[in-house]
């Protein structure tokens, strides 16, 4: 019995003997090492530029980069920095949801990690933007992520059909319909309008510009605010605008609209993207090279409102190497990598100097449109409930845009719900 | 005191044993029952992992579930889902199964392709389809429309969308049902069928009276572990419909992902999670009580 027992016990040290050495090589190595969690698609393939770059100027820092959708993403770093495990060391982070990692404490001050560096804050990095990574959400908030895609939403239209139907600039959501309407009835095989309308995110950040325009509010005063006459107002329009989208506009996700747009179906896009649109002017890639107009959307009893969507670089407080990962999160954010990155994928900049680069203004003529529309943007509700809110609000107004509630009903519904939320 | 003396006997005979099974022992314990008791334990309170706030709620979550609107939405959707699924991927595994008895030239190729949906991922599966089932630029609306038919709002008709997602799921997984069937028709000796057919029977009536009695427990296999698989439904939903349009595809283990991995309401997400598992449980000791009497 003795014997198996040894003869057992000296087996187990022979299996976990090499791995105890190999662990012991990982520590003595003395490199450090990053681990950053980030977006899959053109962001990840920027911050796969980024990333080899530094590696080239620093060679003592090597990256292990994850490439993850949204919804991945977003578990993942929970999880982590709910148990404080550290596994990384900058994450990205989509606006709205940045509240939340910023009240839990999850995230490292930056105006603590500036100070101990001795550098501060570049004043060429657009404040609306700033303002997002701040916590409270003030222009002198504490400072716990920069941004580092200056996404901000805009509206596309066929310049070519809109001169041939002599058709001028849309300055009113009313215009907006009027033009879809005839761009119908004039083009066969083109949309009118073309939008998100997959429940959830697409269909509530492709509607709440026409929301706000005309002049409703998700939340009042920390309580939902969908059951006023302006939300009724802004919804009744929003079905009116679907008479002229495609049939199938309920499942339409980025992918569709960027089809439509870029095959030359869509007349009008009253959501566009950075990201979306860097190939549009691209012969190999688009059927409509300089034919669409990329500007910010018209108003409505508000002025124009565009939606910010800004994803945020945030070192985990967790994180074992602060010191690295802030040098490379100012390496990331600063002047010559937005360039490239906006050169190289359309990674819309965050830097008021990158929208004025002449080679940029070239290849992306909207710039200076998109510059002042980030300037001007309005933010998502600040609060830690807003992917609850978010999913609301959008399967209601996809139960509307499908027909299966009416307008005033999906809105009372999502009050409620939405009530029930943050009670 | 003799019990105790013939237990303490067996212990420390077997001891070696004990100690082997013993690591296995404790990954079981802490990878499958504990988060079980634990996802009880929490079923119980008003939990935010995000806010960290942790309230005792009694059974107010189990009231607050079973009279969410949503949540029996979904689970109407998972039955019609699951008993839907499982019926077609049976009943066509084993008509194929049937219809492709016996040795064929070019069973072997046969047999390669009837798998290959099956070992495709999910999410490469669901991205074909999703473009399959376009509404404007689909290959199903465009062959309907070249034939002068309406198109089909397949994913974006609530009426439609469930039904939609039932077809992609029996295209991935009936090449399961019929391979666990075939290989039970091989295991079926072929003088049975030889005496069967001196004695008069034409083929109908050895299916029925031969063939399928005897594949009877393959046959609750199959609907046991499609039943399962099915009542668990959420990879195809993901990708597919996200639950929409509306709440019509919506099903309860992706209530139980948004709830738990999307607003991090783990107490309510465990609550949802201990009512799929009541339903999964009553499923399978249903079918394994079958499965034993017939053995017995």
């Amino acid at each position: 019995m003795k014997k198996h027992f040894w003869v057992f016990f000296i087996v187990m040290l022979l299996v976990l003997l090499p791995f105890t050495v190999w662990s012991k090589g990982q520590q003595e190595k003395g490199a450090v090492k990053l681990t950053i969690a980030g977006r899959d698609g053109g962001y990840g393939k920027a911050m796969q530029l980024a990333v080899d770059e530094y590696s080239a100027l620093h060679p003592d820092v090597s990256f292990e980069v994850l490439k993850l959708p949204g919804a991945s993403l977003y578990e993942k770093v929970v999880i982590d920095m709910k148990n404080s495990v550290g596994t990384y060391d900058l994450i990205m982070i989509d606006d709205p949801v940045a509240t939340q990692f910023q009240k839990a404490g999850w995230l490292a001050n930056l105006d603590d990690l500036f100070k101990k560096s001795g550098k501060s804050l570049d004043s060429d990095i657009i404040s609306t933007a700033v303002k997002l990574g701040r916590y409270p959400y003030a222009d002198n908030g504490a400072l716990y992520a920069l941004p580092h895609v200056g996404n901000v939403e805009l509206f596309a239209y066929r310049k070519d059909i809109f001169n041939k139907l002599g058709l001028s600039k849309p300055a009113k959501w009313d215009d907006v319909l009027a033009d879809a309407k005839m761009i119908k009835q004039s083009e066969p095989d083109v949309y009118g309008v073309v939008f998100r309308g997959v429940k959830g995110n697409p269909i509530v950040a492709g509607f709440l510009p026409i929301y706000w325009a005309f002049g409703a509010k998700v939340l009042k005063n920390g309580k939902p605010a969908l059951d006023s006459p302006q939300a009724l107002n802004a919804l009744n329009f929003f079905l009116k605008l679907k008479e002229y989208a495609p049939k199938g506009v309920a499942m339409y996700n980025s992918a569709q609209v960027k089809d439509a747009l870029y095959g030359g179906k869509a007349g009008i896009v009253t959501e566009v993207w950075p990201s979306w649109v860097p190939k549009l002017n691209d012969p190999n890639e688009s059927l409509v090279v300089n034919k669409v107009e990329v500007t910010t959307h018209p108003g409505e009893v508000e002025k124009s409102s565009p939606m910010i969507g800004v994803w945020l670089l945030g070192i985990p407080k967790a994180s074992k190497h602060h010191g690295t990962a802030f040098d490379f999160l100012l390496y990331i954010t600063g002047k010559e990598m937005q360039v490239k990155m906006a050169d190289e994928f359309g990674i819309a900049p965050t830097r008021d100097s990158v929208y004025k680069v002449s080679k940029l203004i070239s290849k992306y003529p909207w710039y200076p449109v998109q510059a002042a529309a980030l300037k001007n943007a309005v933010g998502r509700p600040r609060t830690t409930k807003w992917s609850e809110l978010e999913n609301i609000f959008g399967t209601y107004l996809q139960l509307a845009l499908i027909g299966s509630m009416n307008a005033q009903d999906a809105l009372k519904e999502a009050n409620a719900k939405m009530t029930e939320v943050l009670e | 005191m003799n019990n105790n003396y013939y237990l303490k006997r067996n212990i420390k005979n077997n001891s070696f044993y004990y100690m082997i099974f013993l690591p296995a022992f404790v990954v079981i314990v802490f990878l499958t029952v504990y988060p079980i008791f634990n996802v009880f334990h929490m079923s119980f309170f008003k939990y935010n992992y995000l806010s960290d706030t942790k309230k005792f709620f009694g059974f107010t979550n189990f009231i607050r579930i079973i009279t969410d609107r949503l949540f029996q939405k979904s689970f109407i959707n998972t039955i019609i889902f699951s008993a839907a699924a499982t019926f077609a991927e049976v009943g066509i595994g084993l008509f194929l199964a049937l219809l492709f008895y016996g040795f064929f030239k070019g069973k072997r190729l046969f047999m390669i392709t009837i798998i290959f949906p099956m070992m495709i991922s999910t999410m490469v599966i669901c991205s074909i389809w999703k473009t399959l089932y376009h509404y404007d630029i689909g290959l199903f609306n465009y062959i309907l429309k070249s034939i002068g038919l309406h198109p089909v709002g397949w994913l974006i008709n609530p009426k439609m969308a469930l039904f939609s997602v039932i077809i992609v799921d029996i295209w991935q997984w009936t090449p399961f049902a019929f391979i666990i069937l075939q290989a039970g028709l091989n295991t079926i000796p072929g003088e049975i069928f030889e005496a069967a057919s001196i004695d008069g029977a034409n083929y109908y009536k050895t299916i029925k009276l031969i063939t399928l009695p005897i594949l009877f427990n393959q046959i609750l296999l199959v609907i046991l572990l499609r039943t399962i698989d099915t009542f668990r439904i959420f990879g195809k939903v993901y990708a597919l419909t996200q639950g929409g349009p509306g709440n019509a595809t919506e099903t309860v283990t992706y209530y139980v992902y948004r709830e738990g991995f999307t607003y991090f309401n783990l107490g309510r997400a465990s609550t949802a999670s201990i009512y799929i598992l009541i339903v999964i449980s009553l499923i399978s000791v249903l079918y394994i009580r079958n499965i034993m009497r017939e053995e017995k």
